[in-house]
């Protein structure tokens, strides 16, 4: 590790932290399916740069390069499965709104 | 030659998706044939004697691909529970997706889920462990919606959008722990824990696995997404979703990273004690109110998962040992209770209970063995659910936990109420008019019910003979 670059870690973390409370607040406060999407993208895009942080500041550039992009296949992977259960979504609904589904949300309540 | 059990199925993946005329037709038989030769081959090995985490043994495959394997008891006994789930999932699902395209599609999913959860359960590598992890989730988002009710889908995207947010936990701690260890397999970070003094950044690390991977396992206050995924997935996938899927990547990875890798320390026991004992009695609590067999079911197992976490808080010992035994026993008595679900639902058309009455008559095969797998989830001696829920209880008084043991037989008690619930509304009672021409469920379930219950029968009965020296074994050398 390069402990000359250590201090530096906490600060550029800041910037890690504002990306991952914006995507966990564009989660809870929409209701819209893409939307929420767009919010998991941007908190994954977080967990990447903290990994190229992480590998610029301990020296490991490669090790930190080969798993961002092996991040970034599984990313698309799954962000394609999401699209596509929305696209189907949207064909039984017409609309991409969370407010048209919880329906699975009640039924707990009508039981008990 | 362990790392054949990843290579495999992703090669009869590409195999059957080849466009040669027939093969397609075989997909069924080779996903078959697979499920049968990965327990056969996890047994030969169980029983032939194996140093702990032999990871230096000739793997040619592995060397050729730089792919660090390791194998232990307690992935043996992962192993065999993925290839029994596996088995009994395909047995089922050959009478309840009839529809030839559906079928090809499930059967692609399943083989790809079980590369990945083999993957998880043989990496010795952080970052390997989570790209297994995230293809056996994508191939279990599919599974739920693949027969597209609107249902399925919205307890498919709930769980996927959790299921992310846990990825994303479980990444940023990785960062931190290669910012620790400069390095992401599993031998130089525990070296590098143990040599360094555990700093903020590992405690949060450790903060973030434990809440990633209890997104991922539905333990309370992060069950969620469970109950809906459970209920609405189609019922073969039920039984692979309950069976192993969460149990692999939730319970697996908590014990190999949480309890192995950082070596329990006496805080992160106390917060797995909470959300251990939370789980049980919310879980149990929320069983008792359900009308849908199949929500009940899955309340039932947030319960029981809370049993393994509170097996998991004693560190290791007995209560350890309980706990992965009881992952192989919830293994076998969810994926039966599952089954039967599935049998009364293909054969009356409803998962309702008020609707039905009466069926032990009509269907005398799931009946009976729905009541074998009923008590040995409550701890009914002499069936196998007894012995681990034993080992988890004393291991917990070992450990000084004296009320929470005493929480954990009385919630028994109502897990033994809302099972027996089950059978009281489902099968016992009056026969309704509607369901007179009610038959037995036949062929795969059957089967796969006949087998389950005599698994849980067999292990129950075998259990006092079973040497104690296997017992440590399973629990001495994850203290190591």
């Amino acid at each position: 590790m390069n402990s000359a670059l250590l201090p530096m870690f906490w600060p550029f973390c800041i910037f890690v932290l504002m990306i991952l409370v914006i995507g966990f607040y564009c989660i809870l406060v929409t209701y819209n399916l893409i939307r929420a999407l767009i919010g998991v993208e941007l908190l994954m895009k977080a967990a990447t740069l903290l990994l190229i942080l992480v590998g610029y500041i301990t020296g490991q550039t490669a090790l930190a390069q080969s798993l961002v992009i092996t991040l970034i296949v599984v990313e698309v992977v799954v962000m394609v499965v999401a699209a596509g259960i929305i696209l189907r979504i949207y064909s039984h609904t017409d609309s991409v709104d969370v407010r048209d589904l919880l329906k699975l949300k009640d039924k707990d309540k009508t039981n008990a | 030659m362990f790392s054949l059990l990843i290579f495999v199925p992703l090669f009869i993946v590409m195999l059957i998706n080849m466009p040669f005329g027939g093969i397609r037709k075989s997909a069924y038989i080779l996903a078959f044939l697979l499920a049968l030769a990965q327990i056969v081959f996890t047994l030969l090995a169980f029983f032939t004697p194996l140093s702990p985490l032999s990871s230096g043994r000739q793997d040619i495959l592995g060397n050729f691909f730089n792919f660090r394997i390791g194998v232990d008891n307690l992935t043996l006994v992962l192993l065999f529970c993925i290839g029994l789930t596996l088995l009994v999932t395909l047995l089922t699902g050959r009478e309840v997706v009839v529809d030839q395209r559906q079928r090809f599609n499930f059967v692609n999913l399943l083989v790809i889920a079980m590369a990945g959860l083999n993957g998880i359960v043989l990496a010795q590598d952080i970052f390997t462990m989570y790209v297994f992890l995230e293809i056996a989730a994508v191939a279990s988002y599919i599974l739920i919606s693949f027969q597209k009710g609107i249902l399925a889908l919205e307890a498919a995207f709930k769980y996927l959008i959790l299921s992310a947010a846990a990825s994303v936990l479980m990444l940023s701690a990785i960062a931190l722990l290669v910012l620790v260890s400069g390095d992401t397999s599993f031998a130089i970070i525990s070296q590098a824990l143990r040599d360094g003094s555990g700093g903020f950044p590992v405690k949060l690390a450790l903060g973030l696995f434990v809440c990633g991977f209890a997104i991922k396992g539905g333990i309370i206050p992060f069950h969620g997404w469970l109950p809906d995924a459970y209920t609405e997935a189609p019922a073969p996938v039920s039984i692979f979703l309950a069976g192993i899927v969460t149990k692999t990547l939730g319970l697996y990875t908590l014990i190999r990273v949480v309890t192995v890798l950082f070596g329990q320390a006496a805080y992160i026991s106390q917060i797995l004690l909470v959300m251990g004992i939370l789980s049980v009695v919310f879980g149990a609590w929320m069983a008792l109110t359900q009308n849908d067999f199949k929500r009940m079911l899955a309340y039932s197992s947030i319960s029981q998962v809370g049993y393994i976490i509170l097996g998991l808080a004693c560190g290791p010992g007995w209560g350890l040992a309980g706990a992965i035994l009881h992952i192989l026993n919830h293994t076998v008595f969810k994926s039966l209770l599952f089954v039967n679900s599935a049998a009364v639902e293909t054969k009356t058309g409803t998962r309702n209970m008020d609707q039905l009455a009466g069926l032990s008559d009509r269907m005398p095969v799931t009946s009976f063995t729905s009541i074998i797998a009923s008590l040995s989830a409550a701890g009914v001696p002499p069936l196998a659910g007894f012995w681990s829920k034993l080992l988890i209880i004393i291991g917990l008084w070992q450990a000084g936990f004296k009320l929470v043991a005493v929480i954990a037989v009385l919630a028994s008690i109502i897990t033994l109420g809302y099972l027996l619930s089950i059978q009281r509304r489902v099968f016992w009672g009056k026969l309704g008019s509607e369901l007179l021409n009610v038959k037995e469920a036949k062929g795969g379930i059957m089967i796969s019910a006949v087998l389950l219950a005599a698994i849980a029968i067999g292990v129950g009965l075998a259990f006092p003979f079973i040497p104690a020296a296997m017992l440590n074994s399973l629990s001495s050398l994850l203290g190591g």
